[in-house]
């Protein structure tokens, strides 16, 4: 296995990901979407890591980082989708004109 | 060669779950086929040596965030929405703008298929914690910070105001 073989593998989750934030109605498919693009940067991270500097583990330490702030993103925002419903009861995101008044 | 297979087998899982979480139409299969999609990219972790790592993402990952999700999806589901499209009206858009971008990181990536493994990968779990105590204690104090931050924060957005409480 070759570092490319773990580039193209990213590439392509991140192309999955982003044809599904652009594409999702539902905001939590958006928000899944979203995870899978973390996910591939994730993996670059690691393969770069491991195969370019395979003395260091800064990159592993940023790809911890990532996972850190995707829990928290996904919470805080799953925290609004529910504040959101609540007040509008849907889960699509182009009812989400709250802010045109 | 089992490197090989081993690879192919966990991009195939994480790919094909990463296909059914934008393709599905029943959201709640659609947050399975994460938590399937997210335990292919633990185990090209673990192919890649990265034991710690993997270990968080199965952890965090597959553990945390594919079941909150799972659980808002329950909360917020109705059963008409099985019978909406999923898709907006700008799919072909999208499909233009993906292909374009893996176009370029296919270029991009294509550069590094001759790159091998320069040593046989070794435990990392010891490093990346002087590593975080150390050279990177700033950051991580901060990622603290973040993380009570958003722990407020959902508490905050997913409470009932009070003046919703009608006292009976």
């Amino acid at each position: 296995m070759s570092l490319g073989h773990y580039l193209l593998l990213g590439a392509g989750l991140f192309v999955i990901g982003l044809f599904g934030a652009l594409t999702r109605r539902n905001v939590i498919g958006i928000l899944m979407s979203i995870e899978l693009m973390f996910n591939a940067a994730n993996i670059n991270l690691a393969a770069c890591n491991s195969y370019l500097h395979p003395a260091g583990v800064a990159g592993m330490t940023l790809a911890i980082f990532v996972i850190t702030v995707a829990a928290a993103e996904v919470v805080v925002g799953l925290a609004l989708v529910l504040a959101v419903y609540r007040n509008s009861a849907t889960a699509y995101v182009e009812d989400f004109s709250l802010l045109k008044g | 060669m089992i490197e090989a297979i081993a690879f192919y087998s966990m991009a195939a899982v994480a790919l094909l779950g990463a296909l059914l979480v934008v393709s599905l139409r029943n959201t709640v299969h659609s947050s399975l086929a994460l938590g399937l999609s997210l335990a292919g990219v633990a185990g090209i972790f673990a192919n890649l040596g990265a034991d710690f790592l993997f270990a968080g993402q199965l952890l965090i990952y597959v553990g945390g965030i594919a079941i909150i999700i799972v659980f808002v999806v329950m909360l917020l589901g109705r059963t008409s929405d099985l019978h909406l499209r999923q898709v907006n009206q700008q799919w072909g858009a999208a499909l233009l703008v993906c292909a374009m971008a893996g176009v370029s990181l296919w270029r991009l990536a294509r550069g590094y298929l001759g790159v091998r493994a320069a040593a046989p990968a070794m435990p990392t779990t010891r490093a990346i914690g002087l590593l975080m105590l150390n050279d990177y204690a700033v950051p991580f104090e901060l990622v603290t910070l973040v993380l009570v931050a958003a722990l407020l924060g959902a508490i905050f957005f997913s409470r009932k105001s009070a003046d919703d409480e009608v006292p009976s």
